[in-house]
Formats: C-alpha cells, structure tokens, sequence
C-alpha cells in the first residue's frame, strides 16, 4: 500500500436537462491524493469543481468511474471525508459549542463525556473562538462562522477535510488571517486536504498541488501545478518566493485561455473564400515586441488587403505559451513564432506532436542578453568575468527566457555554455513573457535574460540592467521571428498560404526602409501591438544621449526585415535548431532528420511568393552557420556534432512521423 | 445607549416616558375606533342603517347587563358573555389541539416522504377548499352527538393549513443542513430534534397561526347550526331568532376581540419560541 489517499479514477458526471437531454459536467478526470497533501481545485464558475469534490465527498455519485479513498469506493458521505461548505452550515438555533458537540457526539460516540468536552473545547481553542462558545451563529461575524464549521469539520478528526468555497463570502482582511490559520492548522496536523476556490493567491499560498479544471461541458483536468514554496508557510512572505508569481501567472493564463476558448467557440466563424484564396478571414497571433513590426505594418499599410486577404484580425498574446496553444487549439490561423517554435512543436516539446511549417522568416537579430545593474557595478562586462563571478557566487542565480524553443533561449545557453558555464547547473532558467522580464528584474526574482527588443533596451534606459552581449557577438543575422502555419492548415490553404507570405513579404520591405522608421515606431508604440511608449522602440540607430548607463557597452543589433538572405527559409538554420534543442534535452533529436528539415522548411511557397512579387533577386546563398566561439555549423553530421559538445544533456532519438 | 439616555433625561416620571415613547403607537388606533364609532353612530342617526347606534345599545338594558356581567350565571343557556365565550374557546382547544397534533405529525411524514406527498397532495387540497359549515351535517350524521361533531368541524377545519405548511417547512429544510446530517451520519433522533423540528418550526407557526383564525370562524359557524349547546355562536343564533339584534352586536365584538386575541397570542408564542 502507498500513501495513496484518494484515488479518482476516470470520473464522468452528466446530470439530466428538462427536455430530456443531460449535461456532460465532467468528464475523464483522473487524480490522486496522497496523504496529507493540500490540494486545490480551479477554475471558472460551472467548471464542476464543487461537484468534484462533492462527489469525493460522497454527497453525489459519478455517472461513470469510482472515487476510491483508501482503496474502498465512495458510495456515501461521512465524517471521514468532512466537508466545509461556502455558506458555513451551522444550525442557527445551536451555540457554537452545540455545533460542535452535535458532530463530536455523533461521531466519537465511544468515547466519555470528559473525553468529547475535551475535544469540543480543543478544537474550539484551535480555531481561537473561547470567547464565542456560548453564542449563535447570528451573534457572530461571517469569519467567525466559518470558523466554527472549520473546527467542528477538525473536531471529527477526518481522514480528508474537503472545503468548497470555504472563505468565498468573507472580506479580503478575514479571509486573509482564515487562510494563515488553516495553513497552520493544516501544516502542524498533516491534515489531507482538498479546497475549492476561484482565488488564485489561496491556491498558491495552501497548496502543494493546484488542479485547474477546463471550462465545461465536459471539464477535465487541463493542468496540474506543483508548488514548490517551502513549508511552513507565511502569507506575507510566500510572495517573496521566486515561484510565487511564475505560479500565479501561470495560472491567471490558465484561467484567461479558458475564458478565451469559450469566447471563440461562441463565435465560431465560416471561412470566408474571396478573390480565389481559400480563406481571406484569418486570425494571426503575434506577442508585443518590436518583431512584430511586418504584422503589424502588413495590417495599417494595408498588404494583407492588398493581396486579397481582407479580414485578417491580429491577436495580441502576452507570452509564446499563448501562441502555441492557439496553434495547436486550431483558433489562430498562424502566427509570428520564434524561429525554433515550428520544429518544436513539430518533435512534441510541448508533449504533442503538431506539426507546423514555416514558408517565410520575418526578421533577423535584435535579441541581446542582459544582466542586472548589480553585475554592472561589480564591474562584469564580459562572459568570462561572469564566470568567474558565478564560480564565487554560489547561490542560485536565475535568467530568464522567454520559451523553450525560442532563439532566445538557445543563443542564451549556446553563449553560457561556450563560456564554460552548464546553463542548467551553475545557473536557472526560467520561461518568462517578454513583457514581464522587467518586472522580474527589477523585483530581483532573475539576475537576467535574454529576449527580443524593446526589452533589453529598456532595462538599460530605466537604469535596471545592461547588455552584456548582443547578436552581433554570438551569431549576426540568426533567424529571430518566422511565420508558422499548421500544416494541414497550409494543405487546405496553399493560395492563402501564397498571399499572406507575399502581404507579409511586402510588409517586410517597407519595415526595412529607414524612411518609415519614424512612422513604424509610432504604430508599434499603440496599445494594440507593443503598448511601450515610443522611445524605447528602435528600428535605426538608437538615440545614446538617453541610456543611463554611462558607458554604452554595445552595439544595438537592430532588427534586419528583408534582404538578401533574409527572409528565405533555411534548413541549415533549421537544422542547426534541431541539435540544441536536442543538446539542451528539449525535444529528441529526429531519426528522419532529413526529412524533418525538408518538410519544415517550405522553400516552394516562398520562391512563389517572392517570384509573383518580382522579387528574384533574394536568392539563396547561406552556406555553413559561423558562431563566435569560432565553430562552425553544417548540414554534414549533427550527431557527430552533438556526441562533441562538452557541455550538454542526454540527448534521445526518435522516428518523427508526419501526416502530410 | 439611547435608552438609558432617555431615561435620564426623564427619570422622573416612568409613564410619561412611556406615552412618549410610544404615543404615535398608541394615538392612531384610538382614534380610528372613536372615527368608527362616530361613523356607525351617524349611519345609524340620520336613519341610512337600521342597526342601533353605539349609544342605542348602551341605552338598552339587555346589551348593557351582557356587557357590564360578563359572568353571571342564570342556569341553562343564560349566561354572561364570558362564560359563553369559555365555552366555545374550550371547544377550539380540543378540536384545535387535536388538529395540531395530527397536522404537524402528517406534515412532518408528508414532507419527508415525497411519494405519500404526491399520492395525498391532491386530497388535501381538496378538502381543504370545502366550507366548515359544510362539514356541519356531515359531522352531526356522523358523530350523532352536538359536542363531538362541533369538535370535529374545528379539527377539519384547521388542521389543512398545520398540515401543509409544516410539510412545506420540512420540504424547505436547507440542503446545507440536510448536508450536515449525511456528513455526520446524524441518527434519525437527532436528525429530528436538532435539525428538521427547528428549522421547520417557523413553517409550522404559520400554519399554526392561519389554523387558529380558521378555527375560531369555524366554531362560531358550527354553533349557529347546533342549537341547545353553551357558546357564543349559539347564543348569537337565539339572539336573532329572538330579534336582541343589540345583543348580536355587543356577541359580535366579543368574537372579533377574541379572534384578535387568539392571533396575537400566536404571534407572541411564535416570536418567543422561534424568533427569526
């Protein structure tokens, strides 16, 4: 026997309609609880999380699959699995101590008078009512009340106390010293426990896991976070934990991608054939940096309308996690990616294979890897004082990226690594939002990242961080942003397909241009695309007067949207994505490697595009890959190359198989 | 505090701290009845009614000996007013008493059995819609006898609304508290003692209260119909057949007294048990 509590196994609850018909609550949930575990259940109202735990409870049965607690099935309630409800369910013509009793006299009937008022009066003393015993439940505050229900749920002593809502109804001051009590309480009885709630800081704040439902009918569990915050825990610093706000944001993304997929199946469009495209209503998502300047331009200057696609609606998504969900959730049609994006989703880096391709890559460079102002003034200007600084420094030092597949990621761990420094020992990485990087280093929950503009140039502006090194340091011209397609999307859509690589093509021609630098700027400055006040976005030289920092360190690798080798896919570069996300254990490196990078890489639709635009002179030219630590990359043998590298993880194979 | 700063400033003088207090309660309803009064007394002046006047009927000595010897006692049916009254209240109280009984126990069944409530619902509707005075005859064939039967007519009469509101209260017992009981496993005892009485309790003083109305119209009915028997009803009924239409009128607000009587007895009873 494990320490296996509860077990809940493949649970299915549909209750009957008028009219005959039923609605599908839940469906497929699977969940175990070991003891004394802490579990919190989230999600949107009518999720089915109160009827989850009711079912737990055994106040109602499963229309298919069985809660087991302690091996033996659920088939009805009783005081070894307590509930806490929302609305306290005291009896208002019984004192508090007659609340109690009536549960302890039930329930420890074998015991002595003395023995029962003793328990009474201990778990009345717990929950710190002694002044309270003799009133009703009218004569006492909401908190008060719920406090009562707590200590008599205790007062039976349960194997799983189950708590619906149970601070739902209270202001934010009670509600805030009932949680520190109940973590208390919790903590020093190793109580099992399983609350339901809607408020994301409770959850992080008493759980050690946090099961969030999706949106029914039929919800099931979309996700399962660990927290990892010690215990004890104390409300005020839980936020101080490095964990606490990647856990909450995780979760408020959870929950708002929830509420988006329920908008979007509402309004589930036709597909609109016009001008001979297959498809001219498209949803295209992109994340706030200055990269997305060809989307963004492609719309205001009309090219998307131009080449017949005329209602292309861009999607604003604050992180990578949004775009691959809305990728592979099927409600955007395609979206700017960073260039390892479409391979990793392709080898399953996110646990399912989807496969994507890309016909066009829309920018090149303008990443850069920053550091606190601290290692500044410690005086570390290079990767090798880094080093040196982290050999002295052992305490963890955590920088941020911005996904696992992104250039971002890869360049930050290709510059560390060359530096001698193992990116997953000596430092942590953490995935971030571009958006949120800032705030985190300025909080000091990372030591510093590496991500997109207008970031990096901020940090340094706002006088929080500095540049240690840029693309033209590590690889001048990688692939930064690419556009992705599903590919069965880019099968039913080949002329669509054709007229967006050509809109965004064109757009990526006028971005280039220093004469609409000016204008490009102020677009990506409005709210509905980067929303950071103009200064900080830079598609020319930027204005120097304005660092703070006294020495400007670096060259500004600004963005290259079109030329020569610019924009045409590469199976090299592609490739070369394939082996470090390989190296970094991300995704297995493809058997069929070949055939990975032939598929990926949709040469065919972008050599149409670019000769129905008359654009024959970008032809292809790029031959090996040359990095700064003087290595160079080729097509000729990846394995060779990642069986040489020194720093790196165990890396696995696998037969990717694509149904094209 | 506001009270005891009252007090203070009035220390000296309880009533008239109370008149203050509770002057604007007590003034209206004084002056509506001396308006009414005024009203019939007109009505019947100027000739529009043939009804006495309140001052006719105190100047007719029959109506004034019922109204100044509520007790006198001549042997037979002559009696003073009170004693009349007594005896149709001991009536209520039996057939009162009995339908509460078996109202509340039924109600109590009913509600927790929702089969027993669909098979007898509709009967009870039914039977509730039929006049007291109806059951009169039914009662007297029945029960042969005139003390029996007046028992019965308040017992029929009153027991619909017990029975139904206190279903209604246990149908109405909050899913949390039903919770509590499956959570705890409570035994049926304190099931019933702790959770169904008490919360059904306000449910079943309304029945209660409404019954006590119905059942006090329902005695003055069922004597008019009995003849020989003590009681108010009775007595009203040999009044008009003798044309003492003052002693009708003075019988009249002795019912209407009681009536209110019976209805604020049960509200203080219901205040004071259940307080809500």
């Amino acid at each position: 026997m494990t320490n296996t509590l509860v077990q809940i196994e493949q649970i299915e609850k549909r209750f009957p309609l008028s009219g005959g018909n039923e609605y599908l609550a839940l469906k497929g949930i699977d969940l175990e609880i070991k003891k004394g575990e802490f579990i919190s259940l989230i999600g949107h109202s009518g999720c089915g999380k109160s009827t989850l735990l009711n079912m737990v409870a055994g106040l109602d049965r499963p229309t298919e699959g069985v809660v087991l607690l302690e091996g033996q099935t659920i088939r009805s309630p009783g005081p070894d699995k307590m509930v806490v409800f929302q609305n306290y369910s005291l009896l208002p013509w019984l004192t508090v101590k007659e609340n109690v009793a009536l549960a302890v006299d039930e329930v420890h009937s074998g015991l002595s008078n003395s023995e029962r008022e003793e328990i009474i009066r201990y778990h009345i003393h717990l929950v710190g009512l002694d002044q309270a015993v003799d009133k009703r439940p009218a004569q006492l505050s909401g908190g008060m009340k719920q406090r009562v229900a707590i200590a008599r749920a205790l007062a039976v002593r349960p194997k799983l106390l189950l708590l619906d809502e149970p601070f739902g109804a209270l202001d934010a001051l009670t509600r805030g010293n009932l949680q520190e009590q109940l973590l208390q309480i919790c903590e020093e009885n190793q109580i099992t426990a399983v609350i339901v709630t809607h408020d994301v800081d409770e959850a992080v704040l008493l759980s050690d896991r946090i099961v969030m439902l999706t949106n029914g009918p039929g919800s099931k569990i979309g996700q399962i976070v660990d927290v990892d915050i010690p215990r004890p825990r104390k409300r005020l610093e839980v936020v101080n934990h490095p964990s606490y706000y990647a856990l909450r944001s995780e979760m408020i993304y959870f929950l708002n991608q929830q509420k988006r997929v329920k908008k979007l199946n509402a309004r589930k469009v036709a597909i609109l054939s016009r001008h001979g495209l297959e498809k001219v209503n498209l949803e295209v998502g992109f994340v706030p940096l200055t990269a997305c300047a060809p989307l963004a331009v492609a719309k205001e200057k009309g090219f998307f309308t131009k080449h017949g696609l005329d209602e292309v609606n861009l999607v604003r998504e604050t992180s990578w996690r949004g775009i691959v969900d809305g990728m592979a959730g099927g409600y955007l049609d395609c979206a700017q990616m960073p260039s390892g994006l479409p391979l990793w989703m392709t080898l399953g880096g996110s646990g399912k294979s989807t496969p994507i391709l890309s016909a066009l890559t829309m920018t090149r460079n303008g990443n850069a890897i920053t550091l606190g102002k601290s290692f500044y003034d410690r005086g570390i200007f290079s990767l090798t004082e880094f080093r040196h600084y982290l050999r002295e420094n052992p305490q963890i030092h955590r920088m941020g990226v911005v996904h696992p597949s992104s250039m971002h990621n890869l360049l930050l761990r290709y510059w560390l690594a060359s530096g001698d420094i193992d990116p997953d020992r000596d430092v942590v990485l953490k995935n971030i939002p571009p958006a949120q990087m800032i705030v985190d280093l300025k909080a000091g929950s990372i030591d510093g990242f590496c991500v997109g503009e207008p970031w990096n140039f901020r940090a340094t502006m706002e006088g929080i961080g500095f540049v240690v090194a840029t693309d033209l340091e590590i690889w001048d011209g990688h692939p930064g942003k690419v556009l992705g397609v599903r590919a069965d999307w880019a099968k039913a859509y080949p002329n669509t397909h054709i007229a967006l690589v050509k809109a965004i093509l064109e757009a990526c021609i006028y971005c280039a241009d220093p004469q609409n630098a000016l204008e490009i700027e102020k677009i990506l400055s409005r709210k509905e695309y980067v929303g950071t006040p103009e200064q900080y976005i830079h598609l020319s030289n930027p204005n120097q007067g304005v660092c703070s920092i006294d020495k400007p360190l670096r060259q500004y690798a600004h963005h290259q949207f079109f030329g020569k080798h610019v924009n045409r896919p590469s199976r090299t570069e592609q490739l070369w994505h394939m082996t470090q996300m390989a190296r970094w254990g991300e995704v297995p490196f493809p058997r069929n490697w070949v055939e990975v990078m032939e598929k990926i890489c949709r040469v065919d639709v972008f050599t149409t595009a670019a000769r129905e635009l008359g654009l024959m002179e970008i032809t292809y030219s790029r031959g090996p890959i040359q990095l700064f630590d003087g290595s160079t990359f080729t097509t000729d043998d990846p394995i060779g190359y990642l069986n040489s590298l020194k720093i790196k993880r165990d890396f696995t194979m696998s037969e990717i198989t694509f149904a094209l | 505090m506001a009270t005891t700063q009252y007090r203070k400033n009035n220390s000296g003088n309880p009533f008239a701290a109370f008149w203050q207090k509770n002057a604007s309660n007590i003034m209206p309803p004084i002056l509506g009845i001396m308006g009414f009064l005024l009203v019939w007394q007109l009505f019947s002046s100027t000739g529009i009614t043939k009804l006495p006047g309140p001052i006719n009927i105190w100047m007719d000595d029959r109506a004034r000996t019922l109204i100044l010897y509520p007790f006198y006692d001549r042997g037979g049916l002559d009696k003073g007013l009170a004693l009349q009254t007594f005896a149709s209240l001991l009536r209520v109280a039996q057939g009162y008493g009995l339908a509460a009984i078996v109202g509340i126990g039924m109600g109590i069944l009913v509600g927790l059995q929702p089969l027993l409530n669909k098979a007898l619902d509709p009967l009870f509707q039914f039977l509730r819609m039929i006049a007291p005075l109806a059951w009169v005859p039914i009662a007297l064939i029945a029960l042969q006898k005139n003390q029996p039967a007046a028992i019965f007519v308040i017992f029929i009469t009153s027991v619909w609304p017990i029975l139904i509101n206190t279903a209604e209260g246990v149908r109405q017992i909050p899913q949390d508290y039903i919770n509590v009981k499956k959570v705890l496993r409570l035994s049926n005892k304190k099931f019933f003692t702790k959770i169904l009485f008490p919360s059904a309790l306000p449910y079943i003083f309304t029945g209660l209260r409404i019954a006590i109305g119905l059942a006090w119209l329902a005695i003055i009915a069922a004597e008019i119909v009995m003849s020989g028997i003590v009681g108010i009803g009775f007595f009203i009924w040999d009044a008009y057949q003798q044309n003492y239409v003052n002693e009708i009128i003075v019988a009249v607000f002795y019912i209407g007294a009681v009536g209110l009587t019976l209805d604020r007895l049960m509200s203080f009873l219901q205040k004071w048990i259940a307080p809500e």
